[in-house]
């Protein structure tokens, strides 16, 4: 998905230091006791979005994505550690030798939250409403693109007829939902059904939690299900709990409101680091920011469109640029420190398919104007390079106004193109516009990023030849590409991985994939960011980062820090009951900045006081 | 008493003034009343405070290249860290790349300074242009011009400017075209007031009865009248262009490839400089702000007080 950058990441200005100069001691509250055996345990998570519906079949915010993934069993999960695939609610699973069929496993014994068995036909009725729906498909369709036939043989087997082979039938994401009450929401009334459960009557679920209570905009509440084929959470209830800012989002965390905050930015993470109590995790995260050049603008037939400038179709102009930017100044500066260089275009969250190309392009400016020079761009009279005719490399960088972020690196990449010699005028729009910028093809280069799924299919399929714009009637609409690069040996390698069901095999192809990116150069990886959690460790413990070891703590693939965390016991947690002490140390800086301000203030008025008076007095002796 | 009225009685100390051109005359005379201004001028203790404020803020813009190396706007040469608080090396810390805040001040006086004083140009042109039309035509043309005046007045600026400025775009030239077009017609009202009353004087009953053309009456005798009061106006207007800039700036509408005032502020909020206590990031452009906008208003009012247009 494109990322609109959260613009909490986009805050994660530079802030490695000065924390301890502004003198920001905050003293924590106190913490509250462990709860006694008889309370229910609660865990309360802080965050800054509601989701969009609890419906599965609707809701699409990142948000929802995680409660169905607690209400709802899949047939495969991610590990924890390296998103490998793991068994789900599938025991096992096969593909036939002759790549036709998929033969599921189902674990024996399941039983729903309401206690009514959990079986194959629960999983046929599932793909076979999703098959045959027209609703049910905009989530899942892509799941279920190649099974022609879905069929339970019996209570614990279901095996699935495939049109072609692909790796996807080993991810089969989509939500397993329970026959006998989803068989009442018929075709016209899924579209509007809420799903959203009721202290006394919660959803009926197969995941760990199912849902009880749900308040618009403000909280969402989960209840641990028994009958979980994992076993029931220690964790007996969770409340999510929506907040506007991350601002409030960590002041709740730092009076003990809530116990986990999601998505923060870097500045209020690292406000919070060092406060008792509290810990923070700057998570390696799935997505990437990239300056991407027009490589000859093209609609998916090869007509040519837009006005980019041809001079960047140049792959040696290309490749030296590469060599201009200092990456890792961007890490520290722009994201705060909280990120890595970039290289590929598949993070290296994944650590089994991400490239790291032993030819790296690394921060050499004598290397990019070598290259330059060496490709036929000498130094014009005013600095800026030109080519054998005399043309400017002159481009347009467009940024985008909705993030600072992308700003702020654009800045960045300005001045490193400047220094070898290749002039940029930089230009901010918003996404909006931006999306139909690139669209017509009318850039030279734009800075944007991408979240990256644990499936690279989508990923790739953004540089492929088909992928590129396309018209419809007399308009050119964009499609999934946006540098235009089209390259009849990539596309070959696209198709090859999309049918490969060995995933040591297909991260092979993956990988030359990535290579041939890389070496082809449509995207300069700009960084990986990273994503800021905090949380009360003096309450919880035992969470699961994804991957091992410092990946998130929530809002993971899987669900397993919600079945693993624990209370902290009072024994663990050494000196209780703390004095509440101060809520805010004091911070002198800023006393001192608005004594400033009022000091000058003050002497405006007393001299505007002046002028009036001596006014007055010239008026009257006038 | 009003410069271009009164006589100078032998201000230039001519001994013949007969003998002398007209032009020569007039010439003397302008000089004259600009002296006595001056004079005038120094001995009102605001208005001299404005204009040394001032005096300092235009050689910092004028000289900041010699202060300051260009490239201390580089953020990739950047020689600071992130948010380091005042020191001897950056006298007003650093910004949330580590260039130095003073550095980023002294140039960004230069766009507010030029966006002030550009917009207020072009503002009082067209505010005095319809203000002295509006009141010289008594027609349906100047009826239309009245209308437009109040049209333009009732409109809420910010929404206005925010939305022209998003039509046009992100540049110098446009947040100067947003800010001018934009703040005129408190000008205008003010003109076609004064206008009014100088049409209703007898010697342009003269000169319209001994021909004169519309042009003429309006150029050669309302203008001339109501200059002071532009003058007043003008050196009022800019610092409202001043704050209208970094207003806007700070919302994301200015130029994102210079350097403001109120893209410094833009950039300490959005970088996160309150959470972080960096108050000198965020303090030094809204001082800076504050004693422009008070050194043109000091200077304004004492201009105001010394040419009193109004009882012209």
């Amino acid at each position: 998905m494109r990322t609109t950058r959260l613009l909490a990441l986009a805050a994660a200005a530079a802030l490695t230091v000065g924390l301890g100069a502004t003198g920001t001691a905050v003293a924590s509250g106190s913490p509250s006791p462990a709860p006694a055996a008889a309370e229910p345990v609660v865990f309360t998570v802080g965050m800054l979005g509601d989701i969009d519906s609890a419906n599965p079949f609707t809701g699409i915010a990142a948000e929802s994505y995680e409660i169905f993934q607690l209400e709802y069993p899949t047939l495969t999960e991610y590990a924890s550690s390296d998103f490998s695939i793991v068994p789900g609610l599938a025991e096992s699973w096969e593909e036939s030798a002759d790549k036709t069929t998929w033969t599921y496993k189902i674990r024996s014994g399941v039983t729903w939250s309401d206690g009514t068995p959990l079986t194959a036909k629960d999983v046929e009725y599932t793909f076979n409403r999703v098959l045959n729906g027209e609703y049910e498909q905009t989530n899942y369709g892509s799941y279920v693109e190649n099974i022609a036939k879905v069929e339970a043989t019996d209570d614990t087997t279901v095996v699935f007829t495939v049109s072609k082979p692909s790796p996807i039938m080993e991810k089969l994401y989509v939500y397993i939902l329970p026959q006998h009450i989803w068989k009442d929401i018929d075709e016209k009334a899924v579209t509007s059904y809420k799903n959203e459960g009721t202290p006394k009557e919660p959803t009926v679920g197969g995941g760990a939690f199912v849902m009880v209570e749900r308040k618009v905009g403000q909280y969402i509440r989960m209840q641990a299900n028994d009958n979980y084929y994992g076993g029931r959470p220690a964790v007996d209830e969770i409340v999510y709990r929506i907040y506007k800012n991350e601002d409030a989002l960590g002041q709740a965390l730092k009076a003990g409101e809530i116990d986990f905050a999601e998505g923060l930015n870097a500045n209020v993470a690292k406000s919070l680091e060092g406060v008792e109590g509290i810990t923070t995790v700057s998570a390696v995260y799935s997505g990437f920011d990239e300056i991407a050049f027009n490589v000859g603008a093209a609609l998916d037939d090869g007509t040519a469109i837009g006005d980019g400038n041809p001079l960047l179709e140049d792959v040696k102009l290309r490749q030296a640029l590469q060599w201009a930017v200092d990456r890792q100044a961007l890490v520290d500066k722009v994201l705060g420190g909280g990120g890595s260089a970039g290289s590929t275009v598949i993070p290296p969250i994944y650590a089994d398919l991400h490239l790291e190309p032993a030819n790296a392009f690394g921060y050499d400016p004598e290397k990019a104007k070598a290259l330059l020079d060496d490709a036929g761009y000498a130094e014009g009279p005013d600095g800026v390079r030109v080519d054998s005719e005399g043309n400017e490399l002159r481009f347009r960088l467009f940024s985008r106004s909705d993030s600072p972020t992308s700003q702020k690196s654009s800045e960045f990449v300005k001045s490193y193109f400047e220094a070898v010699g290749v002039a940029i005028d930089l230009k901010v729009v918003s996404e909006d516009a931006l999306i139909e910028i690139v669209g017509q093809g009318n850039f030279d280069m734009f800075e944007w990023g991408w979240v990256v799924e644990p499936d690279p299919n989508y990923q790739l399929s953004t540089f492929t030849c088909a992928n590129r714009s396309y018209k419809d009637g007399e308009d050119i609409y964009a499609n999934l590409s946006d540098s235009f690069y089209c390259d009849e040996e990539y596309d070959s390698l696209f198709e090859k991985q999309s049918v490969e069901t060995d995933s040591a095999a297909r991260a092979e192809i993956v990988k030359q994939m990535q290579q041939k990116l890389y070496d082809d150069s449509p995207y300069l990886v700009t960084f990986y960011y990273d994503n800021y959690e905090a949380y009360r460790s003096d309450r919880f413990t035992g969470f699961v980062p994804q991957p091992d070891p410092d990946g998130a703590l929530l809002f993971q693939y899987g669900t397993w820090s919600y079945e693993s965390i624990k209370p902290v016991v009072k024994a663990e947690q050494g000196e209780t009951g703390a004095p509440a002490a101060s809520e805010s140390g004091v911070n002198w800086p800023v006393i001192i900045g608005i004594g400033a301000l009022v000091v000058v203030a003050g002497l405006v008025g007393a001299l505007l006081a002046r002028g009036r008076n001596k006014d007055i007095d010239s008026d009257d002796r006038e | 008493m009003s410069a271009p009225v009164v006589p100078p009685a032998d201000a230039a100390g001519a001994p013949d003034p007969a003998r002398r051109s007209p032009r020569a005359i007039t010439r003397a005379r302008r000089r004259a009343s600009a002296a006595r201004f001056w004079a005038q001028f120094r001995r009102n203790r605001s208005g001299m405070t404005g204009l040394a404020v001032l005096a300092v803020f235009a050689l910092a813009a004028v000289f900041a290249p010699v202060f300051f190396d260009r490239s201390s706007l580089d953020v990739t040469q950047a020689t600071g860290l992130p948010f380091e608080p005042p020191s001897w090396e950056f006298p007003l810390g650093t910004d949330d790349v580590g260039r130095s805040v003073l550095a980023l001040v002294v140039w960004g006086a230069r766009i507010s300074l030029v966006v002030g004083l550009a917009a207020t140009v072009i503002s009082m042109v067209i505010g005095t242009t319809i203000g002295i039309a509006s009141g010289h035509y008594r027609g349906w043309f100047g009826g239309a011009l009245d209308r437009l005046t109040d049209w333009f007045l009732v409109i809420p600026f910010l929404p206005l400017a925010i939305v022209l400025a998003t039509v046009l775009g992100r540049s110098l030239l446009n947040i100067i075209i947003v800010i001018g077009v934009t703040s005129w017609p408190g000008t205008a009202r003010l003109i076609r007031a004064q206008t009014l009353t100088v049409e209703s004087r007898p010697y342009l009953e003269r000169s319209r009865a001994l021909g004169a053309s519309n042009t003429h009456q309006m150029t050669r005798h309302v203008l001339p009248n109501v200059m002071p009061l532009v003058l007043a106006n003008t050196t009022l207007a800019v610092s409202i262009s001043i704050l209208s800039e970094t207003t806007l700036s700070f919302l994301g509408l200015g130029d994102p490839t210079t350097v403001s005032w109120g893209s410094i502020l833009e950039q300490a909020f959005s970088s996160g400089a309150i959470s972080q206590g960096a108050w000198w990031y965020l303090g030094a452009p809204g001082v800076c702000v504050v004693l422009v906008v008070l050194a043109f208003n000091l200077m304004g009012r004492a201009i105001e007080d010394i040419l009193d247009p109004r009882e012209a």
